[in-house]
């Protein structure tokens, strides 16, 4: 029964990870699992996107010393 | 609870650390002074935007979301991953049961929102370069977490240097910005996530920000992307959809402020009062009679009037439903008739139709009313407005089921078909295809009734809705009255006359199995469908084939009809029939008549009521015996009747003997009683001219001159033989006068009349194409031989003169009778006397009385008897005068009156009649007209 469940979570992350490919988020598969439980809790979804987009702007910068062609380079 | 909140912190800290030093090394990113403090303002920052938005800004709708997705794929050309991203996500939402994802929609809502943020990224960098913090003071409002002093005076956000704010900046509510910043402040440092129970104020804040926002984005978002450090006001209009989405917002509450009743509910109680069923809201009003929404209920006028729109619908549903279960709930009983029955099937199956469209709209309703969002244009939600573009072809036809029942309430049968027929007649194709659907099933009855009845002859009609009524009557009136057409029930799509050949070849089937026994029609029937190209099993018509049904009924009344017509042709022997009539009613065997006239003439002579019609008919027995008409057909001759009609004291046997033919079944549908009464009245006319031509021959036989006479004559003294040659000499040429007359006008009866009308007869009997045909040609016959033989009704008065001068001249007969009775009587005594002795053969006398005795005559009593005999003479004589005048008068007036006929025919008779024109010169001014 649990390998179930937990064959049916990893599918399902799976699929989003897909879809989150396709839309090209530029989230790798923790971040969505981790999304995904902060979802589950109940977590309104804008204010994750909020805080995605928000962290994302903040880590270039101080990761690679061009941000606007890093930026355009992650999708 | 705790847990819960413990668990989110953590996941939250797990997630800003990925986010952070994603593209990083972890490990030597964490440990590094700078990197600590940067980590935890980003904690901070994600649980203070955690905090701050309590729901989301749309309502949850996955498959609105997915569309939107999709759609949003495709326009940016990416049709495929549009597909690919489908499927996906299909296969998603299956996933159930433990370790599934119950929140899918928050999931596929994230990620929609990431990636429009990075696509809008991508396509405003232009304008971002300039500050690496540009763009986040336009989204969130992060700005001075970082070291970054340059802009910490100017950016002013709300966290830690929220005192730095310029309030200067903010006329219309610094208050409020200024307790919402402690507040954030305040829930930030207790780091947890305050749901919204019951507190209240952040809801309260976050609202009044929110219409600040409103009032300021207009003047300021143009600014803001140019100078972009503006504080508070950034924040709250942090991107152009966020307030499109107030907005929106707004105007729900208006709407919601409006309508107390949200519109989800409307459209669900419309949809109950589309099924004829009350909902909460809108209910069903006897007193006007119609649908309406309740008085409390308070909605706009517009949403008030389009509910009122769209329950019409209702009401028409409720017209129509409650017409069939009224018509189903009596039908056994009362007679609505197949045709009903059809009629209510087929809307029965047009609401079928309906009931599956409120299905599906159902269902539809079920989704949520988004307000008008992006996402407003996808999915399958229900709004009025919706409803009505659903409704509008449903109303069209349920408007018609409605009028059709509104006019086919008090029809049945044929007129109810004839009735929707009338409607079916419309210039929009929905509309006519609808009502042929309609009529097709209406119909069905009643073009199953037509083929029964051309091909089987049966009328399987309880309900009396067929065009064709059928009566019980005698077997000889079958044909005439058995079957009629119902005008009423003929529907329009039916033309008279196919109606009528209808019911002619069903009245033949009929014909041919009652009254002629005859079972050979089935194969002609099964012959005509063939060739019509129909199968004869049920259900081979339908409306619409009118060349169909066409086609068949001339097929199959034309076998029937020749069929028919064969029976009786053959079988039957009509033809045999109608000839021995005219032999024996209408005297064309002449040796027969002669005989009979002889044999039964004395015993006519007496009183009617003395006459034995059984001795009469001995005597008609013999006289075919003795005549020719011994060797005609058995059953011919054994039809033939003597008739007495009934008679008045005073008839004579004459005025009351007629002969009878007895046509018998089937033959009888055409020798009617009538059609024999008229029969009888030609043959009265005809009996009476041969009695009268046969009194003038028998007159002939005593008054021709003869040897004895003359040699008789001879012996008288010269006054009496005078006289009696002068009155004799009256009687014959009066005799002459009269036999001229009854000789051409016999002839005239006899050719003129009989043989031409039953040549013409016959030639229409070999062109008759039914019985129909055959019943007017035998019409047309004996009409001509009434209306020539001066029995019809126009020459009434010619037909009166005509028997005064029978009369007249029976009346001469016996009066030629009586003086040559008197001569005869007178010539005996004369001889009596001198030859007492009879035994001497005629020629001894003769020449005895020539040679030896003429004067023994002259003996005793001579004188007497002279003056005996001069008496009677005179009297003969005046009483042939007065005759003879009388006659000359009446025929007189009778040829006067001939030529005033319309007749062609009686000209000839004229013409016969006064060939020398011996009549037109005694009367000049006739003479010349002719």
């Amino acid at each position: 029964m649990d390998s179930e469940a937990a064959r049916t979570a990893r599918d399902s992350l799976e699929l989003v990870f897909h879809m989150s490919n396709i839309l090209e988020t530029g989230l790798d598969r923790h971040t969505l699992s981790i999304l995904i439980a902060l979802c589950e809790m109940g977590i309104n979804p804008e204010s994750l996107a909020a805080i995605v987009k928000e962290l994302r702007r903040e880590s270039p910068p101080s990761s690679s010393s061009a941000p606007t062609t890093a930026k355009s380079a992650v999708p | 609870m705790e847990d819960d909140e413990q668990r989110i912190v953590d996941l939250v800290k797990e997630l800003v650390h990925r986010l952070l030093y994603n593209a990083q090394n972890p490990n030597s990113s964490s440990s590094t002074v700078p990197a600590r403090q940067k980590y935890n303002q980003a904690l901070k920052y994600s649980l203070r935007i955690l905090s701050s938005r309590m729901t989301p800004s749309i309502i949850s709708d996955e498959s609105a979301m997915v569309e939107s997705i999709k759609r949003h794929l495709v326009t940016a050309g990416k049709s495929s991953e549009a597909l690919t991203f489908a499927d996906l996500y299909s296969k998603f939402s299956l996933k159930s049961g433990p370790g599934s994802v119950k929140n899918k929609w928050a999931v596929v809502y994230l990620l929609k929102t990431v990636s429009e943020d990075l696509k809008s990224r991508k396509n405003q960098s232009p304008n971002i370069i300039s500050s690496g913090f540009l763009d986040s003071a336009l989204a969130g409002g992060l700005p001075t977490l970082l070291e970054n002093t340059e802009f910490n005076n100017n950016s002013g956000g709300i966290g830690n240097l929220i005192k730095n704010l310029n309030i200067e900046e903010f006329k219309d509510g610094p208050d409020n910005l200024l307790g919402l910043g402690y507040n954030f402040q305040s829930l930030s440092n207790m780091g947890k996530l305050k749901k919204n129970r019951g507190e209240g104020t952040l809801g309260d804040y976050s609202s009044n920000l929110k219409r600040l926002g409103d009032n300021l984005s207009g003047l300021r978002v143009g600014e803001n992307v140019k100078t972009g450090l503006k504080g508070g006001v950034l924040m709250v209009s942090k991107d152009p959809e966020n307030i499109r989405e107030m907005a929106y917002r707004e105007y729900a509450d208006l709407v919601k402020e409006e309508n107390e009743v949200l519109e989800e509910v409307l459209v669900r109680d419309v949809l109950y009062a589309c099924q004829g069923i009350d909902g909460m809201y809108v209910k069903f009003d006897e007193k006007i009679d119609a649908y309406v929404l309740q008085d409390f209920i308070k909605v706009s006028r517009a949403t008030g009037i389009l509910v009122r729109k769209l329950c019409e619908i209702g009401w028409l549903f409720r017209k129509v439903k409650g017409y069939i279960t009224e018509t189903m709930a009596r039908f056994p009983d009362e007679d609505v008739g197949t045709v009903g029955q059809a009629f209510c099937a087929a809307l029965q199956d047009e609401l079928s139709d309906y009931y599956k469209l409120l299905a599906v709209l159902e269902a539809q309703a079920m989704n949520p009313i988004p307000l008008v969002s992006e996402s407003a244009h996808s999915g399958n939600y229900l709004s009025l407005r919706r409803l009505s573009v659903w409704f509008a072809e449903p109303m069209v036809k349920m408007r018609l089921m409605a009028v059709l029942v509104d006019c086919c309430k008090v029809l049945k049968g044929g007129a109810m078909a004839g009735a929707i027929h009338m409607h079916a007649q419309h210039g929009d194709p929905l509309v006519n295809d609808f009502m042929k659907r309609l009529l097709r099933r209406v119909c069905s009855p009643l073009f199953e009734m037509v083929r029964s009845w051309v091909l089987e002859g049966e009328l399987e009609d309880i309900f009396a809705e067929f065009f064709i009524l059928s009566q019980q009557v005698k077997a000889e009136s079958l044909w005439r009255e058995g079957y009629q057409l119902h005008a009423a029930m003929l529907p329009s799509f039916i033309s008279q006359s196919l109606a009528e050949r209808i019911l002619r070849t069903g009245k033949s089937i009929n014909f041919l199995r009652v009254c002629c026994d005859d079972r050979g029609w089935s194969n002609a029937t099964t012959e005509a469908a063939a060739a019509a190209g129909t199968t004869t099993r049920r259900g081979g018509l339908g409306y619409g084939e009118t060349d169909a049904l066409e086609s068949l009924i001339t097929e199959a009344a034309k076998r029937i009809d020749k069929h028919l017509l064969d029976v009786l042709y053959n079988q039957y022997k009509f033809r045999e029939h109608c000839l021995a009539i005219k032999r024996y009613l209408l005297l064309g065997q002449g040796d027969f008549v002669q005989y009979l006239m002889d044999i039964v003439g004395p015993e006519l002579s007496e009183p009617a009521n003395t006459i034995s019609s059984f001795k009469l008919a001995g005597l008609l027995e013999s006289a075919i015996r003795s005549s020719n008409a011994q060797y005609d057909d058995p059953d011919v001759l054994d039809r033939l009747r003597v008739k007495m009609m009934p008679h008045n004291t005073g008839d004579r046997g004459w005025d009351v003997f007629s002969l009878e033919y007895d046509a018998r079944v089937p033959l009888n549908t055409v020798f009617t009683e009538s059609v024999m009464s008229r029969y009888l009245q030609v043959f009265n006319f005809l009996w009476k001219l041969r009695r009268i031509e046969h009194a003038l021959i028998c007159a002939w036989k005593t008054m021709k001159p003869n040897c004895v006479t003359s040699q008789f004559f001879g012996n008288l003294p010269h006054a009496v033989k005078l006289q009696l040659i002068l009155t004799s000499r009256k009687c014959q040429v009066l005799w002459d006068e009269m036999n001229h007359f009854v000789s051409n006008l016999q002839y005239y009866i006899m050719f003129e009349v009989l043989e031409v009308s039953w040549s013409n007869f016959l030639k229409e009997m070999e062109v008759a194409k039914d019985l129909d045909d055959l019943l007017r040609a035998h019409e047309k016959y004996l009409y001509s031989i009434v209306e020539k033989s001066l029995l019809g009704e126009r020459s009434q008065n010619l037909n009166k003169t005509l028997f005064i001068l029978f009369d007249l001249i029976v009346r001469f007969q016996s009066q030629a009778d009586r003086l040559y009775e008197g001569i005869t009587e007178l010539l005996s005594r004369t001889t009596g006397s001198s030859f007492p002795s009879r035994s001497i053969t005629k020629s001894q006398r003769k020449s005895n009385n020539k040679s030896s005795e003429p004067g023994s005559w002259l003996g005793e009593g001579r004188k007497d008897l002279t003056r005996h005999a001069g008496e009677f003479l005179r009297k003969m004589g005046k009483d042939i005068e007065k005759i003879a005048k009388e006659y000359s008068s009446v025929f007189e007036g009778f040829i006067t009156q001939l030529p005033i006929q319309q007749h062609v025919d009686l000209k000839f008779l004229m013409f016969r009649l006064d060939f020398t024109e011996f009549y037109s010169h005694l009367r000049p001014s006739t003479g010349r007209k002719l």
